[in-house]
């Protein structure tokens, strides 16, 4: 049986009086791929930012990796949370690499200081994980001198080198120009392949189709539909998500 | 820690004797000659000798501090001298915050004015601009009754502002302002005197046991006349080679006077020394409250927490930015180490040093506020607690910011550690002030001290260029 490694039950939270996430419940499986699409303001955002500790539920449980860090709107202690976060990892629209150091220090900067790790054996394997993101030759480099791309495919290796169980990436190639979100894309392919497990917010309709193995429709802070990737996009039932994707489709 | 460490202080002042060790400390203005003066690099003059021999009577030693001569009475109530040996007169004011001898000397207070003036008498005095020493009972003679008077720091300057024609007239103690008109070209002494009154030494009040040995031994010098010769020494003092520089000399021999001369390179020397210590020591100090004070601004402004401790640290800004640094100086000085005997330059670092952290607090809390959200988050996600994101990723990227804002603020300190002087501390600007009121060249003395803090400046602002380029590199 599959393991859920990722599961929310009753999350809400607002804003001063706007509510953001209303009763959503939602499972990740072990390996699993979800796209979470929805228009903008929908909730997508918050609810990655709630699974992954950057904001605080108001209401609900979250369980990530057996570790239960919120339950039923009460947060567990200090080290229980740090568990909880070992075991995930975030890929941020903006990069928010560290301008201040260089892509190699950017890597190691985490399994140093938190992981305890050495740095001889955290430089291995950031070279190894810049290797797979086909930028060895930039290790030294500082973020400024990368592609918004590279820079991505840099924040993907800094998340990986502290060997998370699940990836969060929020909308990663909606600040990238067009021809530079093929890397991005195709190194999370790649992870996919590997079985990684993903929670990804994205308006790339045909990727999400394509590296999802379910994809999740959000509207007004709930899940309006949920299922199959192919299903989803190409025979949509809700009235809601029908109108999305026709208009993501159709363009204009 | 701390207040253990404070209570045993505050304990030990109670338990000192007033006079420990039977070294006196005697405070004096040293710009007052023939009275007290510096002569070849001590301070020397009729009162000191007077005080000294008293002392010397009793078996006691002393040391004399200098120091503004409106500070004076304040030195002796907070213990910070046993005895004032300053020309001080007598008046009911003085009476009430300190305890004076039986007078010793007779002195009269009396117009200096130029050659060519059209003044004559006290009379004629009236509605025009008159310079005096501030604090002295010249100056509360002339404000009383003629009006307010300019009040200057020490009589060299207030002479040097009528040489100039910048005032009419300079109303001075007779001995001293012999010595300038005789120093100075151009000016001469009314002969009616403005007022008349006598000098006595003051003690803290209720020092019984030290005004009565002073009293004492006193009248014995009067009566064996001691003081009557230690005048006599001073009589020629005008002739007494100290170190004027000559109204008519060239510029070659100005430059001799005024720093080769007694070695007085020496007073610009050690000031130097002085106000570099202090400036690198305040700094070091502000950056640290600086650090800690913008860590708490701002972690209570993006999480809600440490209420107490941002409020405290509002009210810290509040008062230290709200106030000039000179009162600060001046109130941790005479009011918080009020009667401890500390290290003046320890005053000055401490004042400067939480004077300085204020500003710093501000411009590390803007840079830690220009820094994108998202770097805290990123730092966040990777599982480095807030303190680590702190120090590891916002902290250096704030200070790249605020770097040139820092540069001002150290470049602003290292200036205002000129007022120094204040509390008769010797640092560059009053070690110029010095070598002023020893040569009565108000130009030379004044032209190097500022060229001295120039120089300081550009190395300064050179090596901070050079800082920034390398940072720079990776933007």
């Amino acid at each position: 049986m599959k393991m859920d490694l990722l599961q929310i039950s009753n999350l809400s939270k607002s804003f001063h009086e706007h509510s953001v996430l209303r009763d959503i419940s939602f499972k990740v499986g072990r390996g699993e791929v979800v796209a979470v699409i929805g228009p903008s303001g929908s909730g997508k955002t918050t609810l990655l930012r709630c699974a992954t500790m950057l904001e605080r539920a108001d209401g609900g449980s979250i369980s990530m990796g057996g570790v239960v860090f919120l339950q039923n709107g009460v947060y567990a202690d200090r080290k229980i949370i740090r568990e909880a976060r070992s075991k995930c990892g975030m890929v941020f629209q903006a990069f928010n690499l560290f301008p201040h150091m260089s892509v190699l220090e950017n890597i190691i900067d985490a399994p140093v200081h938190v992981a305890g790790v050495s740095r001889q054996e955290a430089e291995k394997k950031a070279m190894e994980l810049l290797a797979k993101m086909e930028l060895v030759d930039y290790a030294s480099s500082y973020p400024c001198e990368l592609s918004g791309g590279q820079q991505q495919r840099v924040a993907i290796a800094r998340a990986l080198a502290l060997n998370p169980e699940i990836l969060f990436f929020d909308e990663p190639t909606s600040a990238l120009d067009p021809e530079l979100t093929k890397g991005v894309l195709r190194v999370i392919r790649s992870l996919a392949d590997e079985n990684m497990t993903m929670v990804i917010v994205t308006h790339e309709m045909d990727f999400a189709a394509m590296v999802a193995d379910r994809i999740v429709f959000m509207a007004d802070g709930i899940i309006v539909e949920e299922g199959r990737a192919e299903q989803v996009v190409n025979h949509p039932v809700n009235e809601r998500t029908k109108a999305f994707i026709a208009g993501l489709k159709g363009g204009f | 820690m701390m207040f253990k460490r404070l209570f045993f202080i505050l304990s030990l002042m109670f338990l000192m004797p007033v006079w420990a060790g039977k070294v006196i400390k005697v405070v004096t203005s040293a710009n007052f000659p023939p009275y007290e003066f510096h002569q070849n690099g001590q301070i020397v003059g009729v009162d000191i000798d007077i005080i000294r021999e008293v002392l010397r009577r009793n078996g006691m030693e002393m040391v004399v501090e200098d120091m503004k001569f409106d500070s004076i009475i304040v030195a002796i109530q907070t213990g910070k001298g046993d005895i004032a040996a300053s020309g001080l007169t007598v008046t009911e004011d003085r009476k009430r915050e300190v305890d004076f001898s039986v007078t010793y000397v007779q002195a009269k207070q009396v117009i200096i004015v130029r050659e060519d003036s059209d003044i004559a008498a006290p009379q004629d005095l009236q509605g025009r601009k008159i310079g005096v020493q501030s604090g002295t009972t010249g100056d509360t003679f002339v404000t009383e009754n003629i009006g307010n008077p300019q009040r200057f720091d020490d009589a060299s300057t207030a002479v040097a502002a009528l040489k100039s024609g910048k005032l009419d007239a300079v109303v001075l103690d007779y001995e001293p302002a012999r010595v300038h008109v005789a120093r100075n070209a151009g000016l001469k002494l009314l002969d009616e005197p403005l007022t008349s009154e006598e000098y006595a030494f003051a003690v803290a009040k209720g020092n019984r046991e030290l005004l009565e040995m002073i009293n004492k031994t006193l009248q014995e010098m009067i009566a064996d006349g001691t003081i009557e010769n230690i005048r006599a020494k001073y009589e020629k003092v005008t002739d007494i080679e100290v170190a004027e520089t000559d109204p008519d000399g060239s510029f070659k021999d100005d430059l001799y006077t005024v720093f080769v001369k007694n070695a007085r390179w020496r007073y610009l020397c050690n000031g130097l020394k002085v106000t570099l210590l202090v400036a690198f020591f305040s700094v070091i100090l502000g950056v640290s409250i600086g650090f800690f004070v913008a860590i708490i601004r701002s972690t209570a402004d993006t999480t809600g927490k440490l209420k107490i401790a941002n409020f405290l640290c509002k009210v810290y800004l509040m008062i230290i930015r709200g106030t000039p640094v000179v009162l600060q100086l001046l109130i941790i000085y005479f009011v918080v180490f009020g009667s401890m005997d500390v290290d003046k330059v320890l005053v000055a670092i401490i004042a400067f040093g939480i004077n300085s952290g204020a500003y710093v607090a501000e411009i590390i809390r803007s840079g830690i506020m220009s820094i994108d959200r998202g770097q805290m988050e990123a730092g966040r996600s990777l599982g480095l607690s807030y303190s680590k994101t702190m120090i590891l990723v916002i902290l250096p990227q704030a200070l790249k910011n605020v770097l040139p804002a820092l540069g001002n603020e150290f470049i602003v300190l290292l200036k205002e550690t000129s007022v120094c002087g204040f509390i008769a501390l010797e640092d560059l600007t009053k070690g110029g002030d010095v070598i002023r009121s020893q040569t009565y060249n108000a130009f030379l003395p004044l032209i190097a001290v500022a060229l001295v803090y120039l120089v300081l400046v550009m190395t300064f602002s050179f090596a901070l260029e050079k800082l920034e380029k390398r940072l720079k590199k990776n933007e």
